[in-house]
């Protein structure tokens, strides 16, 4: 094993890192994370941590809490990674380690070293360190013991997160794998409420789920946290099998590397829907808006995102509305009308040329003014959003009301306007100010900058619970009565968005040359 | 008449300087060659001649108009290659090509008669691969139907020949040529001096930062002449460029 070129290429990751930390807003997004994550460690660490092992001792359960805790941070860490992308980015892929003398076994581990040393990586690890330390401090067990169940749960955790990841980008790039995709997060959403009634009814099946739960990672790694001897070394030989068959997945995925799908016409066609479309924007915009069409059309990730937009809507609204009940149920709607103003587009529409890489060129060598590809592609994402409010609003009338208000069909129609503007109007400067290169290939994972995270995470929370929040301090705020108020928000929202074309466009022209530089990989 | 002028052109990078006080002039009809050694400033030159740039100072004339990014009239009449050639990578060839054509301002018509016939000429017939999947020479064909299709005046190219098979090179510079015959301009960037020698009218050979050291008629070469620098004759344009350039042979003993 060439353990010093595998140093080098690690250091050669950091020294790349350190390249884009030296710029301006590297160095700002350095001190951000930095201090974002030492925040978030410390109180982790001391909060978490040290009290979730204080109650386990105290409550007598400690193996049970403990197993519960790590499994919950055990599946976020997959979620978030394989929903959101953290911590999956990768920085050398297979092809380019090739250059380098090192065999097939060194590249893997080099890739995967490096990806296990993500910030995103460490925050599990702190948290999951924390417990560990908790529990040891308050007596309910053996400090190597459990370092070592940290480390070995750890490092399962990123190689399950990893396989997962695969299976589901694979998925993806299959015919008919958003569908697939689709139907087992809708399982996913409904298993909780599902369950509850069947459990009560059979309770032997939460006997044989909590056998089964013993033989995952965190149960072992609970057991070897809170026991001593031969019972925490079975904890650690069980996350060891576990590591063993997920490495073994790990490798036999990697060895037989996807064919990427781009969706193919069988006879490519002189007028197609796209340009048939195009054409409402007339002849300067209309070519730009079927461009765009087009090229999103053939994005796996956005073919998996944008028809899922209007399901998840449906699912928001039954899962939210059977928990909060009746009474909840217009700001739950209002909530899932806002939501849907960008959740098809929004993460596109926030970095609209991140995935035109050597084509954005192109654009600039149009006989157009420097921003009309700009002003196309944001129109194009705001009509494809506006498609989806209206058979929501057609099926929210259907399905939804005890009794059938037109007002509250204004006004969350209203209210999707108002996020479908406001949101595209932001989007427009996040994509100038805080662009990134994506990767177009991919079906799933985080190709948006900080501030772009910002905005589509950020919106998406604010908007589930404001109308929430609002409804309890206000209850009779959130009612079909205030429609005319949705109307002007939308007005006002339209206004802004209109501003920020005619602004954004102005900065774009200033932009143009760093945003070349950046899409082409040169910087 | 001159169809590219170019005044005390300067294009700064932050503090790093690419091209300095660069001028010269390119007669219509003429196929110019751009020379100069690698990071030159040739490519940043052609960026500022089709507005993919904006010069720090001096101004782009083309075709007797001054010339910036947001003159559409005059990205109407240019045709450009660039050196990243800018494709769309999940577009078909012919989707692509429609796309230029149609923002071009060409018709339907138009459009799908000069798709096909390029297409067929470049040999890029192969509609079940899409502009990602093509070879390197196979996507800079592409681009240099794109740079065409509208008919330009004045076409810019940078580095246009290379990775492309002989065959492409030789119909391109047979097009090149008869381009040149109907009155229009070619300025082009390359680092293939027999080929400047054989298609160029005119040279001009820049140093860093995008200073320019030479500029003449190569055709002389042609009819066994001699390029003259400073007084002195070059029988080739390499030697004359190797001049100009810093010729340097270091020997490194372990190679």
């Amino acid at each position: 094993m060439n353990f010093q070129l595998i140093g080098v290429l690690i250091r050669l990751r950091y020294r790349l890192l350190w390249a884009k930390t030296r710029t301006r807003n590297g160095k700002i997004a350095l001190f951000f994370a930095g201090y974002l994550l030492l925040v978030m460690v410390i109180s982790l660490l001391a909060a978490g941590g040290v009290g979730a092992g204080m109650t386990a001792v105290r409550s007598g359960k400690g193996t049970l809490i403990a197993g519960a805790l790590l499994g919950g941070i055990y599946a976020q860490a997959i979620v978030a990674s394989v929903v959101l992308g953290f911590g999956m980015t990768a920085i050398f892929s297979e092809t380019e380690l090739r250059r380098y003398p090192v065999r097939a076994l060194e590249r893997r581990l080099t890739r995967h070293f490096i990806g296990i040393v993500d910030p995103y990586w460490l925050l599990f690890l702190a948290l999951d360190l924390g417990i560990a330390l908790g529990l040891y401090l308050f007596g309910a067990g053996s400090f190597w013991f459990g370092l070592a169940a940290v480390l070995l749960l750890f490092c399962s955790n990123y190689v399950a997160a990893r396989v997962l990841g695969m299976l589901v980008d694979r998925l993806m790039m299959k015919k008919g794998g958003s569908a697939i995709m689709l139907v087992c997060m809708m399982l996913l959403g409904f298993l909780p409420a599902t369950l509850g009634p069947v459990i009560r009814r059979h309770p032997r099946i939460l006997d044989a789920v909590a056998r089964l739960w013993q033989s995952t990672p965190p149960a072992g790694a609970a057991v070897a946290m809170t026991q001593s001897n031969l019972a925490a070394l079975s904890g650690l030989g069980l996350i060891l099998l576990w590591m063993a068959a997920l490495l073994a997945v790990l490798v036999v995925l990697e060895r037989r590397p996807p064919k990427t799908r781009v969706a193919q016409a069988s006879k490519v066609a002189w007028e197609t829907p796209f340009d048939r479309i195009g054409a409402i924007f007339g002849p300067q915009t209309g070519p730009l808006v079927a461009h765009w069409l087009r090229f999103y059309s053939r994005h796996n990730r956005f073919r998996t995102i944008y028809p899922l937009a209007l399901p998840l809507a449906a699912f928001l609204q039954f899962f939210l509305g059977r928990r909060l009940g009746s009474a909840g149920s217009f700001p739950i709607s209002l909530s899932v009308f806002l939501i849907l103003g960008f959740i098809g587009t929004g993460q596109f529409a926030v970095n609209q040329f991140g995935y035109v890489g050597g084509g954005f060129r192109r654009f600039l060598l149009l006989p157009t003014g420097a921003a009309a590809a700009f002003r196309a592609g944001s129109y194009m994402f705001i009509m494809l959003s506006a498609a989806l409010i209206l058979p929501a609003a057609v099926l929210w009338s259907l399905f939804m009301p005890a009794r059938f208000d037109p007002r509250a069909i204004v006004m969350l129609v209203a209210a999707s306007v108002f996020s479908l503007f406001l949101f595209h109007g932001i989007g427009l400067w996040t994509s100038l100010l805080g662009p990134r290169r994506g990767n177009y290939n991919q079906s799933f994972g985080n190709d948006l900058s900080f501030a772009g995270n910002i905005v589509v995470v950020g919106g998406m929370l604010s908007l589930l619970f404001l109308p929430q929040v609002a409804a309890k301090q206000w209850p009779n705020a959130i009612t079909p009565d205030y429609w005319l108020v949705a109307i002007l928000a939308a007005l006002l929202a339209a206004v802004f968005y209109f501003t920020s074309l005619h602004f954004a466009t102005a900065l774009f022209r200033v932009k143009r040359e760093s945003l070349m530089v950046l899409l082409e990989g040169k910087s | 008449m001159d169809a590219i002028r170019i005044t005390n052109l300067v294009k700064h990078y932050g503090a790093v300087t690419a091209v300095e006080n660069l001028s010269l002039s390119v007669r219509s009809g003429r196929i110019f060659g751009f020379l100069g050694p690698n990071g030159s400033g040739k490519s940043t030159t052609i960026g500022c001649l089709t507005g993919l740039l904006d010069p720090t100072s001096g101004t782009v004339e083309l075709l007797g108009e001054v010339f910036d990014s947001e003159n559409a009239a005059i990205k109407k009449r240019i045709g450009v290659m660039p050196e990243t050639l800018g494709l769309f990578d999940p577009l078909y060839a012919q989707e692509f090509l429609a796309f230029v054509a149609r923002m071009f301002g060409l018709d339907e018509v138009t459009t799908r008669q000069r798709v096909t016939e390029l297409l067929d000429a470049l040999e890029l017939t192969d509609s079940s691969k899409t502009l990602a999947e093509y070879s390197t020479g196979m996507r800079k064909r592409v681009a240099f139907a794109a740079a065409v299709i509208h008919s330009p005046e004045v076409l810019f190219l940078d580095e246009p020949f290379e990775s492309i098979d002989p065959a492409g090179v030789a119909l391109m510079k047979q097009w090149l040529r008869r381009f040149a015959d109907q009155g229009r301009t070619v300025f082009m960037t390359t680092h293939v001096l027999e080929t400047v020698e054989r298609i160029c009218h005119d040279i001009a050979i820049i140093t860093r930062p995008g200073k320019l050291v030479w500029e003449g008629d190569v055709t002389l070469l042609a009819n066994d002449g001699s390029l003259t620098y400073n007084g002195q004759e070059f029988r080739t344009l390499e030697s004359l460029f190797l001049h100009l350039t810093g010729e340097k042979y270091t020997d490194l003993n372990w190679l």
